[in-house]
């Protein structure tokens, strides 16, 4: 692997845009962590150190943040880029319209990942269509190694027309491995370039008048780019290796003699689609030419247009909506999302395409190469009950402590807004009911307040938040709620980082995103008291007593005359993240033999390390993920999970050991 | 032995690695796709991460072959399922190919989500895809591991598996593994590998 002259590495997705930023001299790339888009600006922080460049990173509040400090460094005539995930786009797409017209300096990249199926996020929006609606130019590349080349066509184009560009990658390419050459294109400039920020009050500062001229100038923009596009190495066709062979009945042949039946078929596809196509194609046999697209907005028409004339049927793979599809003026031969040829739901695996390309090739007369997919064997599979692993909290995780207080104080008939996070999965404990986006915990639960007022409903209401995601939008509903009068408990759930996408810092952490100190560390109880709450404590979940006595008290404060929304700080660091608050200071607990194996304690308290035997006589203690935090104590209410000290004490009582 | 593994692959091979968040899915098909590349083939994979690392299914695609144009591969299609548990194993038999081969950890993780779920969990898993005529080389790889003195490594025993049945070269695979783990787990994985491949030395059962 490092025997030629070019040295490879295997690179995941994200590492690859990454690197792309790095070597083509971003000077200062934002993010708000979100799945599949989190390894990206930890790749520039890896990048720029091991290249020496430098880069300002940024772990930002939230994307709208993210998004405008980029933006700003780019109208201060520097590189740069700003990473997060489709929702996180949602979140800053208030300067994301506005960006479009005032336009850029510096070459501005806005990188939002998409997740089509969607594996890890609440919807499976395109984030190409939003780019269509704001009118920013679209590179889809289809694998890490195009994702990289292309980060020096998004910069290059944007610094010619002034516009911020999209640079859009998709879950599979994210989190796809690829070996990449590890020689770096030299920086553009050694040093940070002599450019600064110059005063243009009717450019930077645009009013409603001047915005008309901003959008006319877009157009003309988008019109002048469309050309460029038509033209672009980016969008090519793929013709098929052999000359194209179908193979046709007798009637078929007698219907198309003489015809064009050799261009019956061809595909268009973009992103990772057209990986997906390349290799049905191949494993269907079919020597069908596929037009890859590399710049779905604008769309070059002329090019595709001529394509298109080329064929009977024309099928557009894109995922996870229609850009391409949508921006045809002339859809007659086209199978794609809007006449029900791809499903408009859920990815395009190779299953998906393989089925839809040879119905469609089989239709027009061609003969490809049967499924290898054993239909019995698939039938079969698919009809045993096979259980699915649900997503858990981990063992000793402080949230857990925190849901298990909260149920067993308010009980199943509480209202409980929840949030975006690792706590989400509270949902599995019975005590997450809504989950929107981020900061909804807090909205959710001042609205559900005003409604039930009016409908009588006195159902206590429970929020819970993270850390982070309450410094990302939980404040300002905060405000609003305490302002408007609503009464409830939110509890933030502080385990003091971005859990879920592997552990960020915030700005309520003393580092920043290069590992750098951070000299101004914001306090969240402070913030909360300055949005006017009167009732704040900060408490540690694992001390279940005190946590549930809090939750009586900050209940009763938001039920009192002079009371309203109660916050409770849950302050205890997330276990993976600080294994050391359990570690030394270990609860080892064991199961007496008395276990009836009743399961209360699996689905009341629903730790991993708790686990019922399978001919369900009693419940074991995995040891090997179990973390000593002693939490479940409580857990069984017949007191048959006891400390290990105690156990010892007691001869008679023979502690169970893990069988697993 | 074969001297020139890129004679010996001319179509790609396509590889479904799964099991459960923490049983090192991810490693091994990282593993594999290294040796490959070091072998001098193309390698693409893919895997899923995100809500999936607590406590759910892992799985992963690689491909390797002279070219390769996407890891993702199609059910009925996959040369090697490699199973480091079983019922992910069996989740993912539909992906193998008509005489391809199943390799499996005698190992199962009862899904823990309270109610119905664990009771159905498919004990005779091994048995039924055997049954159904389908190549599948069972190995107690987590039980070895246990006997090796870490059940960590159950992973690389299957992996061990898996090289003696590829056409990578055998010094390639130990190389990636001595880049790969580090030092202080080194020997334990490099007795863990020898075990899988000594485990599938007999002639595999059709």
């Amino acid at each position: 692997m490092t025997d030629t002259n070019t040295r490879q590495e295997m690179v995941l997705g994200n590492e690859a845009i990454a690197l792309g930023l790095v070597e083509q001299g971003c000077r200062v790339a934002t993010a708000y962590p979100g799945t599949p888009s989190s390894e990206i600006l930890a790749g520039v922080v890896k990048y720029k150190k091991q290249l020496a460049r430098q880069v300002y990173t940024e772990w930002s509040v939230n994307e709208k943040v993210a998004f405008e400090v980029a933006l700003a460094a780019s109208w201060a005539g520097l590189r740069a880029a700003v990473a997060l995930k489709q929702v996180g786009l949602n979140v800053a797409s208030d300067p994301l319209f506005s960006a479009a017209y005032i336009g850029v300096k510096g070459g501005f990249v806005i990188i939002p990942a998409d997740d089509p199926g969607p594996h890890s996020s609440q919807t499976e929006q395109d984030s190409r269509l939003m780019a269509l609606t704001a009118k920013v130019p679209v590179f889809d590349p289809a694998t890490p190694a195009e994702a990289r080349a292309m980060i020096e066509n998004a910069f290059i184009l944007s610094e010619r027309y002034e516009v911020p560009v999209i640079l859009r990658p998709t879950t599979r390419l994210c989190h796809a491995v690829q070996s990449l050459p590890m020689e770096v294109t030299p920086a553009p400039d050694g040093e940070i370039p002599s450019v600064k920020f110059n005063k243009n009050p009717t450019r930077w500062a645009a009013t409603p008048k001047f915005r008309y001229k901003l959008h006319v100038e877009l157009n003309k923009k988008l019109a002048d780019i469309e050309a460029e596009f038509n033209q672009s190495p980016l969008n090519y066709v793929v013709e098929p290796i052999q000359n194209p062979k179908p193979v046709l009945s007798g009637a078929q042949r007698a219907q198309v003699e003489g015809s064009k039946i050799q261009n019956q078929v061809g595909v268009i596809a973009s992103g990772v689609a057209f990986n997906t196509a390349k290799q049905s194609l191949l494993e269907l046999d079919a020597q069908i030419p596929i037009l890859k697209i590399g710049t779905p907005y604008p769309l070059p028409q002329k090019l595709v247009g001529e394509f298109i004339a080329r064929f009977e049927t024309v099928v557009v793979l894109e995922e996870p909506d229609t850009c391409i599809e949508l921006q045809l003026p002339e859809r007659s031969r086209i199978r794609g999302r809007l006449d029900g040829t791809v499903p408009t739901a859920g990815e395009l695996s190779p299953e998906v395409v393989s089925t839809l390309l040879a119905e469609v090739l089989t239709g027009a007369g061609y003969k490809v190469n049967p499924s290898l997919d054993d239909v019995e064997l698939q039938t079969l599979v698919n009809s045993l009950p096979l259980p699915i692993r649900k997503p858990r909290l981990c063992p000793g995780c402080s949230h857990r402590s925190a849901f298990y207080s909260l149920k067993k104080e308010f009980g199943l008939s509480a209202i409980y807004p929840g949030d975006i996070g690792c706590y989400t999965l509270g949902s599995n404990l019975r005590a997450v009911d809504t989950v929107v986006d981020m900061g909804a915990a807090v909205t959710m639960a001042n609205g559900f307040y005003q409604a039930n007022r009016l409908v009588g409903d006195s159902r206590p209401i429970v929020s819970t938040i993270g850390d982070s995601t309450f410094l990302h939008s939980g404040i300002v509903p905060l405000i609003n709620a305490v302002h408007t009068g609503a009464r409830f408990v939110l509890i933030i759930l502080d385990n003091h980082t971005t859990a879920m996408t592997g552990h960020q810092p915030t700005p309520a952490n003393n580092y920043l995103a290069d590992g750098s100190e951070a000299t101004r560390v914001a306090s969240i109880p402070n913030m909360v008291r300055a949005c006017g709450v009167n009732f704040v404590k900060q408490t540690d979940p694992y001390n279940q007593e005190t946590f549930q006595e809090i939750l009586r008290d900050a209940y009763n404060h938001s039920q009192a005359e002079d009371g309203g929304v109660a916050v409770i700080i849950a302050d205890r660091p997330c276990v993976l993240y600080d294994p050391s608050s359990v570690r030394d200071d270990p609860l080892p607990v064991v199961i007496t033999e008395e276990c009836d194996g009743c399961r209360y304690c699996v689905e009341a308290f629903e730790c991993p390390a708790l686990v019922l035997r399978p001919d369900k006589t009693r419940v074991d203690i995995d040891y090997k993920i179990c973390v000593n935090c002693g939490q479940c104590i409580d857990a069984c209410h017949k007191g048959f999970i006891i400390p290990e000290a105690i156990a010892n004490e007691i001869p008679q009582t023979v502690a169970s050991e893990a069988t697993l | 032995m074969i001297n020139n593994p890129k004679s010996e692959i001319q179509n790609p091979k396509s590889v479904i690695l799964a099991g459960v968040g923490g049983q090192g899915v991810l490693l091994i098909s990282e593993l594999l796709a290294r040796t490959a590349i070091a072998a001098g083939f193309d390698a693409k994979q893919t895997e899923i991460h995100g809500v999936s690392q607590r406590g759910g299914s892992v799985y992963s695609h690689v491909r390797f072959g002279p070219q390769v144009y996407s890891p993702l591969i199609t059910p009925g299609q996959a040369d090697f399922v490699l199973g480091v548990e079983k019922l992910e194993a069996l989740r993912f038999a539909t992906y193998v190919k008509p005489g391809g081969l199943i390799i499996v950890n005698d190992y199962e993780i009862i899904p823990r989500s309270a109610g119905a779920a664990a009771d159905s969990y498919p004990h005779q898993s091994i048995d039924y895809l055997k049954e159904k005529g389908l190549r599948v080389i069972d190995i107690p790889a987590t039980k070895l591991a246990s006997e090796l003195g870490n059940v960590r490594v159950a992973n690389i025993i299957l992996l061990g598996a898996l090289s003696k049945q590829t056409s990578l070269p055998q010094q390639v695979w130990l190389d990636i593994l001595n880049q790969r783990v580090p030092e202080r787990f080194l020997a334990i994985n490099q007795r863990a590998f020898a075990l899988g491949q000594e485990a599938v030395s007999q002639p595999v059962a059709v």
